[in-house]
């Protein structure tokens, strides 16, 4: 079975631990300043008063005029969110994280071990832990187990056998499907409220109406496909860190702090010589926020001057002064120096650079997202039948 | 305690998925009372170069039976639509 453990408004509550006490007063994560003025997720003490996430500042504040924004907090939730992830993983689950609040994972391979999918799955909610308030539904499909999690109740494991998925669906709210707001208000317009009132349409009429995105959310509507899950390959903490006696602003000084840490990164044992494909910094800033910068290189190195060059201008964009500096190797290569040769083959260098290039694609966008045509039947009248583009994760 | 409505994770399902290359997008057709394509996507059809059918796999669930039309546009664009009869709408594809 696919299940998928959901903690709702995760980014608040990573951000929360630090002061719990605001968990118990109307709050809600405040907007990205570069991005709309749309609330996050809110405390349940927002909600009793009518604030909702997505609303705008605005309104929100006119709703409830004591209502605490509580900063982002990008470090903190990338960090918790890790510790969740590792959690798992030491249960025994290959996870495939979705966002920050929702990962998905396969139960076949630990069934046997725990007694049963309940079993498994109560293993799983009890390595969370509790004060995430997680939540898991479990399906033979992928959104159908995200519609159940959506659904289910803090620490409740919501199975759906396979017989019963359409049935499960049916009465769920449209607002499940991945649909834009205006899409989303065009079938309300035309009277649709459930999933299931959807998937009874006829699969020409949606896609003539809605276009390609409607056929994708009536197809989700009737289940979704059945693919694998495929987990992530666990990744080994190699991260140094910094704390300044006092608040560091300072270009200079947070540039020599960088090269200190880079240095101290590259001595690590674990490193075993491989070169870094992807870095992150993140800072703790003074005013108890925090701020993180994810940088993806274009050839994977291990060159102190090459590093810094890809690294320094971050430090640029740090909002406030700061006072600790973290830097995290996300991603490592595998190979551990490059052999050249002495008269390269034709076409080696370009073969090359294009096993590099997508190597780098697969870094920052993750897996699944270079892939491949296959061709299956050239000789098929259907022409959608004639070739499928598959993923290529090698 | 926290709520979020937990819609935008659902948004965000399905990612990696094999997918079919050349799949028919939904277009929008008039057509003759002859079942000729007039207008497509808001543009007239200027010539109709060419129209075949295509049945099969009428042995399956999932039976197929279109009517393909290559066409000219007046914008001079050269295009394949075709009539799904067991759905009975319009698609365009590269065919």
């Amino acid at each position: 079975m696919i299940a998928c453990l959901l903690i709702p408004g995760f980014e608040l509550r990573a951000a929360l631990r630090s002061r719990p006490g605001l968990s118990l007063v109307p709050a809600a994560l405040a907007p990205d300043p570069s991005e709309e003025p749309l609330l996050g997720p809110v405390t349940a003490a927002a909600d009793v008063v009518g604030v909702k996430p997505g609303m705008r500042l605005g309104e929100a504040l006119a709703t409830c005029p004591s209502l605490v924004l509580v900063d982002r907090d990008p470090a903190s939730v990338e960090q918790a969110w890790e510790e969740v992830l590792r959690r798992l993983e030491d249960t025994g689950f290959a996870v495939d994280p979705v966002e920050h609040g929702v990962v998905v994972f396969e139960t076949h391979g630990v069934e046997r071990l725990y007694g049963g999918v309940r079993p498994a799955l109560e293993r799983a909610l009890a390595a969370v832990g509790s004060s995430w308030d997680p939540r898991i539904g479990a399906a033979g499909r992928r959104f159908t187990a995200l519609a159940a999690a959506s659904v289910a109740r803090p620490g409740q494991i919501l199975l759906v056998a396979q017989k019963e998925e359409e049935s499960f669906l049916e009465p769920l709210p449209l607002s499940l499907l991945p649909l834009t707001g205006e899409r989303y208000a065009e079938l309300e317009g035309l009277g649709l409220r459930s999933i299931g009132e959807l998937a009874e349409l006829p699969a020409g009429a949606v896609a003539e109406r809605l276009g390609a995105d409607g056929r994708k959310a009536w197809r989700l509507a009737r289940g979704g496909r059945s693919a694998k899950v495929r987990g992530r390959k666990p990744v080994a903490e190699l991260a140094e860190v910094l704390v300044f006696p006092e608040a560091v602003g300072n270009e200079l000084t947070l540039r020599r702090a960088l090269g200190s840490l880079l240095e101290r990164l590259l001595a690590r044992p674990e490193r075993a010589g491989r070169p870094f494909r992807k870095l992150a910094m993140s800072a703790r800033l003074v005013d108890g926020g925090s701020w993180r910068r994810a940088v993806t290189l274009r050839d994977a190195t291990a060159e102190v001057a090459r590093l810094r060059v890809a690294l320094g201008p971050k430090l640029q964009e740090l909002p406030a002064p700061i006072l600790e500096l973290r830097l995290e190797a996300v991603e490592v290569a595998e190979h551990t120096g490059q052999q050249l040769a002495l008269v390269e083959p034709a076409g080696e260098e370009v073969s090359g650079r294009l096993r590099e290039g997508l190597r780098q694609v697969r870094a920052s966008t993750g897996t699944g997202s270079v892939c491949s045509v296959v061709e299956v039947a050239p000789w098929s009248r259907i022409p959608e039948t004639r070739a499928l583009v598959v993923p290529r994760d090698e | 305690m926290v709520t979020d409505s937990g819609n935008a994770s659902a948004r965000r399902t399905a990612r990696r998925i094999a997918g079919r290359l050349n799949a028919p997008l939904p277009a929008l057709v008039e057509s003759e009372f002859d079942g000729t394509p007039r207008v497509v996507n808001r543009q007239l059809v200027v010539l109709v170069r060419e129209e075949w059918r295509v049945v099969d796999r009428w042995w399956t669930e999932e039976p197929v039976d279109r009517r393909y039309f290559e066409v000219v546009l007046e914008s001079g664009q050269n295009i394949c639509v075709y009539r799904d009869r067991e759905e009975g709408c319009w698609f365009t594809q590269n065919a």
